[in-house]
């Protein structure tokens, strides 16, 4: 419980662009996820190549198509 | 919000896609997804990319014939052969997973040579795409976009597909994109101090 309860108010560390370009370039696929938390017309206008849609709004009701075992970065 | 729901590691991505400088892809996601019905053998969706990779050759081949331009002319050569290098790539994944399978020749006949990466058609695409078929610099930035919407595509195809195998074909496939999209920005970068 109080682990969990920590890990809420944890905030998620920070990626730098070039490091995050690096992880995707050196991580085979499947083995994380790249979130696009945007909304759709974002999306559909410029999006990193591969990342998963899930707009904020909807993310707490999407949680099942999410592997929670793979590191996840977040845009 | 993740890690309160036991996701393990979670990053934000600094500054968001604004700060992002690497290749991007545009469209819904939804975007040429009817180009595969999501229940493909690893094989069948081998053929699919390979389909995919042959017909670029055959777009960058068929710009290079049109080109009086010299210097033009020869990237679009080495472009087409990349193409080829990655059609061999596929050929032997193909070889991996069904080493007893119908021949080579077998295998390539039924490939479908009317779409290329990334899902587009070839005439329209050279219709729409006319004016940045003339110059270096632009005939690379286009090649970047067509691997960028392909390694989009390719993961996205993974995430429609119900066949486990399938999947894991697929990120390899996309996984070898990511490469080509590395080799393409060297190359860019390199005519860009040339």
């Amino acid at each position: 419980m109080l682990e969990k309860l920590k890990k809420m108010f944890t905030p998620a560390g920070n990626m730098q662009p070039e490091e995050a370009r690096a992880y995707l370039n050196e991580h085979p696929e499947g083995t994380f996820t790249l979130l696009d938390v945007r909304q759709p017309s974002e999306y559909d206008s410029s999006h990193i190549p591969g990342a998963t849609l899930i707009p904020l709004p909807r993310l707490s009701d999407s949680y099942d198509r999410l592997d929670p075992e793979k590191p996840v970065i977040v845009y | 919000m993740l890690l309160g729901q036991g996701f393990k590691e979670v990053y934000n991505l600094a500054g968001g896609i604004r700060a992002w400088e690497g290749a991007v892809a545009q469209g819904p996601v939804e975007l040429n997804l009817d180009l595969v019905r999501g229940d493909e053998t690893p094989v069948e969706i081998i053929k699919v990319a390979y389909g995919m990779e042959k017909t670029l050759g055959g777009f960058y081949r068929r710009v290079g014939d049109q080109t009086a331009d010299a210097e033009l002319g020869r990237l679009l050569d080495t472009l087409a052969s990349i193409e080829e290098k990655h059609k061999q790539y596929l050929m032997e994944l193909y070889l991996s997973v069904e080493p007893s399978g119908p021949p080579a020749e077998e295998f390539e006949r039924d490939v479908d040579s009317t779409v290329m990466e990334g899902g587009f058609r070839t005439d329209e695409f050279i219709r729409t795409n006319e004016r940045f078929l003339k110059s270096v610099p632009d005939v690379l930035d286009l090649s970047m976009m067509l691997e960028a919407q392909a390694l989009d595509l390719y993961i996205r195809f993974s995430q429609k597909t119900a066949n486990e195998e399938t999947r894991a074909i697929l990120s390899r496939i996309a996984d070898e994109e990511k490469g080509h999209l590395t080799a393409l920005g060297r190359l860019r970068d390199k005519q860009g101090r040339g």
